[in-house]
């Protein structure tokens, strides 16, 4: 529990440093969103007021305290763009970013261990030679580039699934599986290189010799070992997702929070860019907290908090 | 023995099977169901349409770009609309008349009433013109001189009364949408009901979605398709790919490129009309006195080195046209006051002569301020270039710095690439906007790049308050004439608007507005 309450400490301080970080950043950055807000026909007099309007005419300080009180009360303020409640806003997309990324993580996790077990047990084969040629050019291709290239294919040669948008959920495949290549790519050779390493260790040749399966060395013994990579990896992928896949949300018009994100920086939505920091910001460390938090059920060596036994 | 369920510990192996399993399900499930599923084709009955520019709300107090105003009118209407050939077409009234040079009458159409069945009253106009004029940085309110206030005379019957004449104002009325008095704010609205031929049954902001059914209460005609599906797509090869596909039926505002890649499929159908838009490479008018650019005929020399119809042919595979006025053809008012000569020599030899033939000139602009403007950019850096003029390029990402520097104080700077819309359709408005400037806005940095010419913006004054159409016209005339005398660009083009759908949908018409009426669209049986 003190353990639980240190890390919950730890991220809530993350949040704060990141959404204050953030805070300061975009109001250094080049852009006006009064400008942004009221067109480029606007006079001085009409930027002056809506400077007013959004605060932008107090000191940065004074704005980052009252940003600070109102986010206690959980009011992140009201989106220049939307006109409306930015933390709403963001939350009206956050269960699209949300499916996108747990339908992408569960298909690489499905695909990617096996391949990368398969890999390591035929390590140093010009078969697993060839398949780490493809999982390389897999990591290789531009997301953008195999989305179009999935969109012509299954949209427009073979029209069998939908070209944007989440209308009906056959509009989540071609979305997942573009972001999946690239996480397979990446995963299956985590898992071959931790599965190999198991392989050569003296611990399974002893299993073997007593005369283990096969079975349960690959998938009790040695997975067993690799698991804390393999989920750290998935883990970090996945809250690495929820701050939006922005180049496939946009190829495939997806609302999520990616594309979402976008739009504010080019119109210098203040509002909007904090709640989308913050509400990202969360779910990462959340993320990360789970992973964290489930380390012993993986390997009951581990004791949270502790130094770990040998 | 066998032990209860209830006391067997939760083991790390059992756990992971679960969770395999679970997520196995899941995935399967999901594939299923996608499969099983619909692919997202439009039904028989159902228009869908995909959006360049996420649709924030139904209202136009803040924004409006052009597809939106398809969709905003099909859910809310104006007293008037811009029709055919940028005519001020009656909507919800039947008389709208200037009865004295400050004073329009206006009487409201027998019958008119919202998708809720209350009725279009005098009140809402007034409500609505307040809540217009009180938004700060309001797109519409931009285009107001002055607001007109509401003087009662019947239950149906008021004027508009100004200040001064405004002989434009059924032009200027198209653009204020309707909304009952106690449902209205001086904001966008985000809900309400409207007393267009569609009604929203659902959407969502964040996603830029809608979707509308035909207005079973509607005063008109009733709109030709039962159901329509609004999407935003940002990327154009998305909505490309997805007009392709039959997902979507219409996608507007596209590119030549699009077009080019889009005609002739079957299937596919490409409309074209004039944009009420102009696309220019603007001179920078607060140089000082004594610079080359201040001098009208080194900025005339340079737009001799300008090899327009290269640029149009080549470059915007002909998406465009050349300029031969300040402002588009399809405009209300529009005269054409000349045109621009390609003559690489002349313009060396009459820069040599105004000792400007050491120029150099840095050209600035915003990405995606008109489709091609990279390519524009690097070609008219090397036109000027052959006759003796350097050029260095900077572009500003959307959202940057660049509105700064357009007030001269974020850097040096002798063109930019800007463009200029006019959703009125009235050349007069263009004309305020680009070409009125005086030393009083100049002083706040107000004007349209510094520009500041007192004897074209005095004509400019006068076709503005003049309420005799034809003494207008003389007006305006001359004042395009002063300001194209000017020189104030070194190369000015009119981009049409593209629009691509497939076959099925009929009866679509795409006004010089960049919109049309959603109302007549039908889908072929």
């Amino acid at each position: 529990m003190v353990y639980v309450l240190k890390r919950l400490g730890q991220g809530l301080l993350t949040v704060f440093l990141t959404v204050s970080v953030v805070f300061i950043l975009i109001r250094l950055a080049p852009g006006d969103p009064a400008v942004a807000y009221a067109g480029p026909l606007a006079t001085s007099a009409e930027l002056a007021k809506v400077r007013t309007q959004f605060g932008l005419d107090q000191p940065v300080l004074v704005q980052y305290g009252t940003f600070l009180k109102e986010l206690v009360t959980g009011n992140l303020g009201t989106s220049y763009s939307f006109q409306a409640p930015a933390l709403q806003v963001v939350l009206e997309r956050l269960p699209f970013t949300l499916t996108l990324a747990f339908a992408s993580i569960l298909l690489a996790a499905l695909v990617s261990i096996p391949l990368g077990v398969w890999m390591a047990r035929r390590t140093d084969t010009k078969k697993e030679l060839g398949v780490n040629v493809v999982s390389i050019a897999g990591q290789s291709m531009p997301d953008f580039w195999i989305g179009i290239l999935l969109l012509s294919l299954f949209a427009i040669v073979f029209p069998i699934l939908p070209a944007s948008g989440f209308a009906t959920w056959a509009g989540l495949i071609l979305p997942t599986v573009t972001i999946a290549i690239l996480q397979v790519a990446l995963i299956s050779r985590l898992v071959r290189r931790e599965m190999a390493t198991n392989f050569a260790s003296p611990y399974l040749t002893i299993a073997r010799s007593r005369g283990v399966s096969e079975r349960t060395l690959t998938w009790k013994y040695a997975m067993g070992n690799s698991a804390i990579p393999v989920f750290t990896a998935l883990g970090t992928r996945f809250a690495a997702m929820l701050n939006g896949v922005v180049v496939v949300e946009v190829v495939f018009g997806w609302p999520g929070v990616g594309s979402l994100i976008v739009r504010a920086l080019s119109t210098r939505d203040y509002p909007l860019i904090q709640a989308t920091v913050l509400v990202t910001a969360v779910l990462a460390v959340a993320v990360q907290l789970l992973v964290d938090l489930a380390y012993p059920l993986l390997d009951p060596r581990v004791r949270l908090g502790k130094a770990n036994a040998s | 023995m066998t032990v209860p369920f209830a006391d067997r510990q939760l083991s790390r192996r059992d756990l992971l099977r679960w969770g395999a399993a679970a997520g196995a399900f899941v995935s399967v499930a999901t594939l299923a169901t996608a499969c099983a599923g619909p692919t997202g084709l439009p039904g028989p009955g159902t228009l869908t349409l995909a959006l360049n520019r996420s649709l924030v709300s139904l209202d136009n107090k803040l924004n409006q770009f052009d597809a939106a105003v398809t969709v905003q009118r099909a859910v809310r209407q104006a007293l008037t609309e811009i029709g055919p050939n940028i005519t001020p077409r009656l909507v919800l009234a039947d008389r709208f008349e200037l009865t004295a040079p400050t004073e329009w009458t206006v009487h409201l159409r027998e019958g008119i009433r919202y998708s809720d069945g209350t009725p279009v009253t005098v009140e809402d106009v007034s409500t609505a013109l307040r809540m217009y004029s009180q938004v700060q940085g309001g797109f519409v309110s931009s285009f107001f001189p002055e607001f007109p206030t509401v003087r009662k005379i019947d239950d149906r019957t008021f004027t508009l009364d100004t200040q001064k004449p405004l002989p434009v104002l059924d032009a200027l009325m198209a653009n204020i949408l309707i909304t009952p008095a106690a449902a209205n704010k001086p904001a966008e609205l985000q809900t309400g009901v409207g007393s267009g031929p569609y009604v929203v049954t659902k959407f969502n902001r964040g996603a830029g979605t809608y979707s509308l059914r035909r207005n079973e209460n509607y005063w008109g005609t009733p709109a030709g398709v039962e159901r329509v599906e609004v999407q935003f797509l940002s990327e154009e090869s998305s909505r490309v790919i997805a007009l392709r596909s039959g997902q979507v039926d219409v996608i507007d505002s596209i590119t030549p490129d699009s077009a080019t890649q889009l005609s002739g499929l079957p299937g596919i159908t490409i409309d074209h009309a004039s944009a009420l838009r102009m696309n220019q490479i603007f001179f920078n008018f607060r140089q000082p006195a004594g610079h080359p650019l201040a001098d009208p005929r080194v900025r005339q020399a340079l737009t001799m080195a300008v090899d327009g119809d290269s640029l149009v042919h080549d470059v915007l595979v002909n998406s465009v046209v050349q300029a031969d006025s300040v402002v588009p053809p399809s405009m209300k008012g529009y005269v054409k006051t000349g045109e621009y000569v390609y003559d690489p020599d002349q313009a060396r030899s009459q820069l040599k002569a105004l000792g400007a033939e050491n120029l150099t000139m840095r050209i600035i602009w915003e990405t995606g301020e008109f489709a091609g403007d990279a390519s524009i950019m690097e070609a008219l850096a090397e036109m000027f270039g052959k006759v003796g003029v350097k050029t260095t390029l900077l572009q500003f990402e959307p959202g940057g710095d660049i509105a700064t520097w357009r007030q001269g104080k974020g850097g040096e700077w002798d063109l930019l690439g800007n463009g200029f819309g006019g959703p009125t359709g009235q050349a007069i408005n263009m004309l305020q906007g680009m070409y009125a400037g005086t030393a009083e806005k100049e002083s706040t940095r107000d004007t349209y790049q510094g520009y500041v010419q007192p004897a074209v913006a005095a004509l400019i004054a006068q076709a503005s308050s003049e309420p005799d159409p034809v003494a207008r016209q003389a007006y305006l005339t001359q004042a395009q004439q002063a300001a194209w005398n000017t020189w104030p660009c070194a190369w000015q083009f009119v981009p049409k608007s593209i629009l691509a759908r497939r076959t099925r949908v009929e009866g679509l018409r795409l006004d010089d507005s960049n919109s049309y009426p959603l109302a007549a669209v039908h889908l072929e049986s």
